[in-house]
């Protein structure tokens, strides 16, 4: 027991330089646009995705190529993890807005 | 406006529909009363209701991804309980006596959570465009449209899997049930993966050439085996050995129950 403690103690201490060498990208929502509508990103890095919903509206940030999708209430933020990526392009759109609220990510 | 509505509220209800004809045919089949399934359809969209008004407070827990880790557990459950209609099931056709009333209530919470993941995030969706008055009409005629091709398509499964002979019916419907669960339980490791509580990997290869997520078929064998055009070797172990445990659990009650038959002969 204590020593299945002690290996989970390692792997946390571990954990915990890598958690905070992690990047961080801010996004906005506007008016169902993303801004910036592009962003560049650290290729082969885990990254931490905060989008601010600045709209009254709730939108919903999904990306095939990223496998992501995630609820973003209206005037609050959402965190997503994303990566790491192979260099290349990875857009994303707003699913309940598609038609104005696009974006990509651009890892290099 | 009306386009972007149909195509949302289809992608998410086709998912649910899909389960619902999955064990409503396998219900009819098994002679268990299908009742459940409208016990199941209005606790889900109540739940539905409740989860997607307090999505905002849900998304604020563990440190920002409460969304993701709820969701997970919902979709874990499924997976649980379909694993439990699995074994059920399976005892059932081999005239074996179950608790009828065990096996609709496991059915009906396994569809009633499907349609709470699900249709939160149509209720979500909706309540987006309560304020905005020029485009509710549209907007809920396009949902109306949308959830009404996802049902007919949910009925045509349906008919389809009651039109097979019993032997085939056993074989593909057990088949979908397994492949149906396995796909909600890769669902759990993809939004670990996202949460950041499983270790996010380079995906192991790139179908999108092939099956594009967005498309037709893509959406089509999401809902059914839970599709993904870049898996992790996570996603991928979680998806197969998930799959493969409810087949075992199948098998493993099919056999007992061929085992204590032989004795009864015997």
């Amino acid at each position: 027991m204590s020593r299945r403690l002690g290996l989970l103690l390692t792997f946390a201490v571990c954990a915990v330089p890598a958690r905070a060498a992690t990047p961080v990208i801010e996004i906005e929502i506007r008016d169902h646009l993303f801004l910036p509508s592009e962003v560049r990103v650290p290729a082969g890095q885990k990254i931490k995705l905060v989008v601010y919903n600045r709209d009254p509206t709730p939108e919903e940030f999904e990306s095939y190529e990223l496998n992501r999708e995630k609820v973003v209430m209206g005037s609050s933020k959402a965190v997503i993890f994303i990566g790491p990526l192979k260099p290349g392009e990875y857009p994303f759109f707003g699913e309940f807005n598609p038609k104005t609220a696009q974006g990509i990510v651009i890892a290099e | 406006m009306l386009l972007t509505s149909v195509i949302f509220v289809l992608r998410e209800v086709l998912e649910a529909a899909l389960l619902l004809s999955l064990l409503l045919s396998l219900s009819k089949r098994l002679s268990i009363v299908s009742s459940w399934a409208f016990i199941a359809i209005v606790t889900g969209i109540l739940g539905a209701a409740v989860y997607g008004f307090n999505i905002d407070i849900v998304s604020e827990w563990f440190e920002g991804v409460g969304q993701e880790v709820v969701n997970a557990a919902l979709q874990m459950a499924i997976y649980v309980l379909l694993c439990i209609v699995a074994i059920l099931a399976m005892r059932r056709h081999q005239d074996r006596p179950i608790s009828e009333n065990v096996l609709a209530v496991v059915m009906a919470i396994s569809v009633a959570l499907a349609i709470v993941r699900e249709g939160s995030e149509v209720m979500i969706y909706l309540s987006g465009f309560l304020q905005a008055r020029d485009l509710l009409v549209p907007v809920l005629a396009g949902s109306a449209i949308g959830a009404g091709i996802g049902v007919s398509a949910g009925a045509v499964f349906y008919y389809s899997l009651l039109s097979l002979k019993r032997r085939a019916a056993v074989i593909v419907g057990g088949l979908l049930l397994s492949l149906v669960a396995a796909g909600m339980a890769a669902q759990v490791a993809q939004l670990l993966i996202q949460a950041d509580w499983l270790p996010s990997q380079y995906p192991v290869w790139d179908s999108s050439w092939l099956v594009e997520e967005n498309s037709v078929s893509g959406q089509l064998l999401y809902a059914l085996i839970g599709y993904e055009s870049t898996p992790t070797p996570l996603h991928l172990i979680v998806h197969l050995s998930s799959f493969v445990i409810i087949i075992f659990l199948a098998m493993a009650a099919g056999r007992s129950g061929t085992a204590s038959l032989e004795n009864a002969h015997a």
